[in-house]
């Protein structure tokens, strides 16, 4: 039983590529993830009760069916009604989509946590609804969640290696390309575990980072 | 193109595709479940060079994606150990052991939510360890458990549809063959969409009564 | 002029408010006492829109609060400040001043921060602009609240237990803004247990028993043997509050 890395020397090149694929992708997807999730939460809370269930649908959807699954249909299923969007594009599409839902249950909570006195405050003076929504509520909601949402993207990371399956060479990707060449899949593939733990780790450390600085003036 | 339409066959095998899926899914619950609980009463007692070790690994399966631990395991371990693995072996290996992670997490928060009193005072009344764990600590941790235990679970079912990746015929990898034979996305993806929605909310509604029974054996009824 | 006639409000199943009638005027100093759960408290949340109605009129200067398109209008003419302070806990004590002018009255920038600086000097937080509500005492907090509610110059200032969440020191520290609003024509409706200041300072007592007027009556007659005093339950009432 040996295990060696050195044949894998040549090869790094081709997995930071890779690693640079997925950062792309998991940026992209965050900032559309995060933007969804705000819109369905705001939809959740609202007092609309068609706007909340259309919002709670959307997530009950998006949580409850596998992101492969999810994929493909997206995949397979744009380009038949005329939508030719490319591997990477359809990826970003999919982890925005099913990362707006885990988000917007996220931010539903801060929003939700918002004190009511805070609110009352806001609305005695006079202030509008989208004040309100735009200087207190989102504000402070954004605030609270951040360790939360430092969460959502480490899944968001993990699930990104689910891109492979349709031809994307992210890092995943390109690691069963290394795999096949060296014909070391385990190497390969153990380096590649310690990889994605080694970035989500980054991830929650940022993420903690974030919640301080944000968080350090309330007490 | 002959056989591009859906045929009463393929409900045959959608159900087959599911039974896989099912199967795969129930019993890398209970063996992950078996697994995981044994690390957390390793943790519990703090065992020497184990439980770090089995911290260590925990927190690996649980920070890494699902399908690179399944490639790991098809493709690596056979020539790592020189045999072979068919891919339900692996997919068996793999999601047992990645449910494990999660489920020695989730216990361990749950036996942490118990609360250092309750330990102190069974001890003081001459209470072994095993005795304190079984009579005051398990009961209570399996209430605050089931919470996100029910979330688990929902989400270990999404993560088997991983499997058909490397080749097992589950509910997914149908999917895959009938799309390829059909040609009809839409359709297919939205039947299979379907199918593990409709499962994900079964096994919600079972957590729900089973956290219901266990919350009303605990209510204090009252004199 | 705020008015108030017949107003009457449940929560569920218990009568909180039961056919109020009450007017301020311009210039008055009102001070409403009761026991806990009279719904002197509820009484502010309905003039300020925080409550519904479920029965009678409320208007603040002409502008019916229970006429959603009226509500904003007459919510621009009273300014509320709160038991339990209620800052914005993300916003400097200057932003949470200058929030309101600048969104609603569209004040400019340099202005409202002027505005808002004099106010926090005349309550003597001259140099505490730049801290966040986690930063100040209790006292402190409540200061800037009333700075906050002055910001906007409202006609109306509606206090709802404004003490009742400060150790004896800091009371005394707000009492004394308050003496001082209410000396410079400050037209007040306040909600409180400081029997003392109520009296030193109001031109007006009105006493809320479950949800009805007992007395409203100018403050010399009100603690008067044969005004206010007269009625059995309000010289209970007070006699327990001095014992405290």
């Amino acid at each position: 039983m040996t295990f060696d890395l050195t044949p894998l020397a040549p090869y790094l090149g081709d997995l930071a590529a890779g690693a640079r694929l997925t950062a792309m992708a998991c940026a992209l997807a965050l900032a559309g993830g995060l933007a969804l999730g705000i819109v369905a939460a705001l939809m959740r809370t609202a007092a609309s009760p068609l706007a909340r269930r259309a919002a709670d649908a959307y997530v009950d959807v998006f949580r409850n069916v596998p992101f492969i699954v999810q994929l493909f249909f997206l995949f397979y299923g744009l380009p038949e009604i005329g939508v030719e969007l490319s591997a990477f594009s359809t990826g970003v599409l999919a982890l925005s989509l099913a990362g707006g839902a885990f988000t917007s249950d996220v931010i539903r909570s801060g929003i939700l946590a918002v004190e009511p006195g805070v609110l009352e405050a806001a609305q005695v003076s006079g202030l509008s609804r989208l004040a309100i929504y735009r200087r207190i509520v989102l504000p402070m909601a954004l605030r609270t969640s951040v360790r939360p949402l430092g969460s959502v993207f480490v899944n968001l990371v993990l699930t990104s290696s689910i891109l492979s399956a349709i031809t994307l060479n992210e890092l995943t990707g390109s690691a069963k390309i290394v795999a096949a060449d060296t014909f070391q899949p385990f190497e390969v593939y153990a380096l590649l575990l310690l990889l994605y733990a080694a970035m989500t780790w980054l991830v929650s450390l940022s993420a903690g980072v974030l919640h301080r600085r944000l968080n350090r003036d309330l007490g | 193109m002959r056989y591009a339409d859906f045929t009463p066959h393929d409900l045959l095998l959608l159900l087959q595709g599911l039974g896989v899926s099912v199967a795969l899914f129930a019993a890398t619950t209970v063996i992950g479940l078996a697994i995981g609980l044994a690390w957390a009463v390793l943790r519990y007692y703090r065992t020497p060079l184990l439980a770090p070790l089995v911290a260590a690994v925990a927190e690996l399966l649980k920070n890494s994606p699902v399908l690179v631990q399944l490639f790991l395991v098809f493709f690596g371990l056979p020539v790592l150990l020189e045999t072979d693995l068919t891919p339900e072996q692996a997919a068996l290996i793999t999601l047992s052991g990645n449910t494990a992670a999660f489920i020695y997490v989730i216990a361990v928060s749950a036996i942490e939510a118990v609360g250092r009193e309750q330990l102190e005072t069974a001890r003081v009344f001459g209470l072994s360890r095993w005795q304190t764990l079984r009579r005051i600590v398990a009961p209570q941790a399996a209430a605050f458990g089931l919470g996100p235990l029910t979330g688990l679970l929902v989400n270990q079912l999404q993560v088997t549809s991983l499997i058909s990746v490397i080749g097992v015929v589950d509910l997914t990898k149908v999917g895959a063959i009938l799309n390829l034979r059909t040609l009809k996305p839409f359709i297919v993806w939205t039947v299979i969409g379907l199918l593990y929605y409709l499962m994900a909310r079964l096994i919600a509604r079972v957590c729900a009564r089973a956290e219901a029974r266990l919350r009303a054996h605990s209510q204090w009824k009252g004199l | 002029m705020i008015h108030i006639e017949g107003v009457t409000k449940r929560f569920g199943s218990h009568t909180v408010l039961d056919g109020v009638d009450l007017r301020v005027a311009p210039g008055e100093v009102v001070s409403i006492l009761g026991a806990s759960g009279s719904g002197k408290s509820t009484l502010i949340r309905c003039i300020n829109g925080l409550e519904k109605l479920d029965g009678g009129i409320i208007s603040v200067d002409g502008h019916r609060v229970d006429d959603p398109k009226q509500l904003q209008l007459a919510r621009r003419c009273s300014g509320t400040v709160f038991q339990l302070f209620n800052l914005y806990p993300h916003m400097t004590a200057l932003q949470n001043i200058t929030l309101a002018p600048m969104e609603v009255l569209k004040v400019p920038r340099q202005q409202a921060e002027d505005e808002a600086r004099a106010l926090l000097a005349s309550v003597g937080l001259a140099g505490r602009a730049a801290a966040y509500p986690a930063q100040l005492s209790g006292g402190q907090r409540q200061r800037v609240g009333i700075c906050r509610a002055l910001a906007m110059k409202p006609r109306y200032l509606l206090l709802d237990e404004v003490t009742s969440a400060l150790d004896p020191e800091m009371t005394a520290e707000v009492l004394a803004i308050l003496a001082r609003l209410a000396a410079d024509g400050t037209t007040m409706l306040f909600v409180t247990h400081e029997i003392e200041f109520a009296r030193h300072i109001s031109n007006r007592v009105v006493f809320l028993e479950q949800g009805r007027l007992l007395a409203d009556l100018p403050t010399a007659q009100f603690f008067a043997a044969d005004g206010g005093l007269a009625q059995p339950r309000i010289a209970q009432f007070l006699s327990k509050m001095s014992k405290s």
